[in-house]
């Protein structure tokens, strides 16, 4: 019984392709983003080309950045002024997220495919630990929230916030097809781009599934004296409050004494 | 001309920010006030984090400060015996500051006390000031005399503390409790306000004190000259919140308005001074008192996990 499993794997390899198989390739115009002291936002374009395309068939490209946990907390008036409340934990939220592709996302895939890669912001992952609870109901296992509905409005706040700030963005049409399989996409990083990893996942559908896919990828980093000011406060506080300090005085000191020269 | 904020995180005009900082310094100059009480809810309002805001505004008020206390240092109008005793309550309200700020940013109510602080103290201080000026300016007008209080001094429950000792300097015989629990008092806004705490350590000097005021203003400098270095080193070395290139374009522009500042304050009458501050402070007091009545655009809150950023 066990024998068999290898033999199926080495026949389904050996089974020629009727048709090409389809594939995909991508490249980013830049393998890094320098912020400088001049940084507000930048734009790559992301490049692509696709083997065995046939009609109907949808290209996605998906940029996810670094991801970090958020607290995310309800503001709610209490005598007479907002204060922040009921704060949820959510894990491993991107930093950026940033979907396009040649037709709005519900036409082009389904439900689960997207929901299983995360792709759009109605499916990206958002995942509050410590409210959920994973339980067996009808024999099959799904995560239940300790809040209920409540969650789905701090999931919206995040993408709803991000958002605007340009850090989630969600574009039908964002893919531009080329002549001869080629295609291209623009990825906009907005001012506040966080530092990090990004990754640039290219997925190619066919029916409702992704049948190819190709990941790129990107890192964003502070360079130039933005960097060092940055090293150096994070990785030697103590030496950099000094300097903070020393700085002040010089400069106090120095106006005192074209002050009193007057 | 945009400048990136290495600290902050934020893309700002830089223009913007050293006119912030002439405007300030100049008012500064004009009204011998340090200004940080105005400058945090400003930088507030043109985005930068306030978790950054008020760190980096006690950076600038250690060089505005440094040589506003140099100027009294060479004059000699200084209680240095004071001043140590103050500075000793203000390190330990510095620490224990820092500690609090640190805590209230990973409980995510940082931006909330430091708005509650400034509303609360804007309100008072101004209040006080619009009142106080426009008598003056009114009892001018009619042609009175400023009344001149006596150097009465009546015995309160100041002078029954022990603990006594001699403040030459100002001609005082004073328990030393009262400094340090003021310095402390101050320290502790200095951590959580970005503020120097002279417009708190000033009149407490004068009117709990007792103090002369000829050395009352050199004295506060020196405390608030110590307390703000104190305040800054701790803030970058625990929270790594003191954004440089933020503290030197409001330092640089400081310098040039303070000048300005002090020869357009010759021109005025003290009392309009002070009326036209008292305006400025009431503003910014009921700017921010809205900011926290009224129904925001967005009722949700995201911030990183962990405290860090705000």
């Amino acid at each position: 019984m066990t024998g068999l499993i290898p033999i199926l794997a080495l026949m389904l390899q050996a089974t020629p392709a009727a048709a090409q198989e389809p594939e995909i390739m991508a490249a980013l115009t830049q393998e890094t983003v320098e912020i400088r002291s001049d940084f507000s936002g930048a734009e790559l374009i992301l490049f692509g080309a696709a083997r065995g395309v046939e009609e109907g068939d949808d290209i996605v490209v998906v940029v996810r950045g670094p991801a970090s946990d958020l607290r995310v907390m309800r503001k709610a008036r209490t005598f007479g002024i907002w204060i922040n409340r009921a704060p949820v934990r959510f894990e491993d939220v991107p930093g950026y997220y940033a979907v396009a592709s040649t037709r709005p996302l519900s036409e082009l895939g389904s439900f689960s495919a997207l929901r299983r890669s995360g792709i759009g912001l109605d499916h990206l992952r958002l995942s509050a630990p410590d409210t959920e609870t994973r339980e067996t109901r009808f024999g099959v296992e799904v995560t239940v929230s300790a809040i209920g509905e409540e969650v789905a409005e701090y999931r919206a706040a995040i993408a709803r916030t991000r958002r605007t700030e340009g850090l989630f963005a969600e574009t039908a049409q964002g893919v531009e097809i080329l002549d001869g399989g080629l295609f291209r996409a623009v990825v906009k990083l907005p001012p506040r781009t966080p530092i990090g990893d990004y990754v640039a996942d290219v997925y190619l559908f066919r029916d409702g599934v992704a049948v190819a896919s190709r990941s790129a990828t990107l890192e964003v980093r502070k360079a130039g004296i933005e960097r060092l000011i940055y090293d150096f406060a994070y990785e030697n506080s103590i030496l950099y409050g000094l300097t903070a300090v020393a700085l002040a005085l010089l400069f106090g000191w120095g106006a005192a004494a074209v002050f009193n020269r007057r | 001309m945009q400048i990136y904020l290495p600290i902050a995180e934020v893309s700002v005009n830089l223009i913007l920010l050293l006119g912030l900082g002439t405007f300030i310094g100049f008012l500064s100059g004009m009204f011998g006030v340090g200004g940080g009480f105005l400058m945090t809810p400003l930088l507030i309002f043109i985005g930068i984090p306030p978790a950054v805001a008020v760190p980096t505004v006690a950076n600038q008020v250690v060089a505005s400060s440094a040589s506003g206390a140099i100027a009294h240092w060479r004059r000699k109008t200084i209680d240095l015996k004071m001043g140590w005793l103050l500075l000793a309550g203000g390190a330990a309200g510095s620490v224990a500051g820092v500690q609090l700020f640190g805590l209230l940013r990973s409980l995510g109510q940082i931006d909330l006390i430091i708005s509650l602080c400034y509303v609360g103290f804007l309100g008072v201080i101004g209040g006080l000031m619009f009142v106080e000026s426009v008598t003056a300016i009114l009892r001018k007008r009619r042609g009175g005399t400023v009344a001149r209080r006596t150097a009465h001094r009546k015995r309160n429950w100041i002078d029954a503390l022990p603990f006594k000792t001699r403040f030459p300097a100002s001609g005082l015989y004073l328990s030393v409790i009262p400094p340090i629990v003021i310095g402390f008092f101050v320290g502790t806004l200095s951590a959580i306000m970005g503020v120097g705490g002279g417009f708190v350590m000033v009149p407490a000097m004068i009117y709990l004190l007792r103090m002369p005021t000829s050395v009352v203003v050199g004295t506060s400098l020196f405390q608030i000259l110590f307390v703000t270095a104190l305040t800054t080193f701790l803030q970058a070395a625990q929270n790594q919140t003191v954004d440089i290139v933020l503290a030197l374009s409001l330092i640089v522009g400081g310098v040039v308005g303070a000048q300005l500042g002090a020869r357009a304050g010759r021109r005025i009458s003290a009392e309009n001074l002070r009326a036209i501050l008292a305006v400025m402070v009431v503003s910014v007091c009921l700017k921010l008192g809205w900011d926290l009545i009224a129904t925001p655009s967005e009722l949700f809150a995201i911030m990183p996990s962990g405290g860090a950023g705000s």
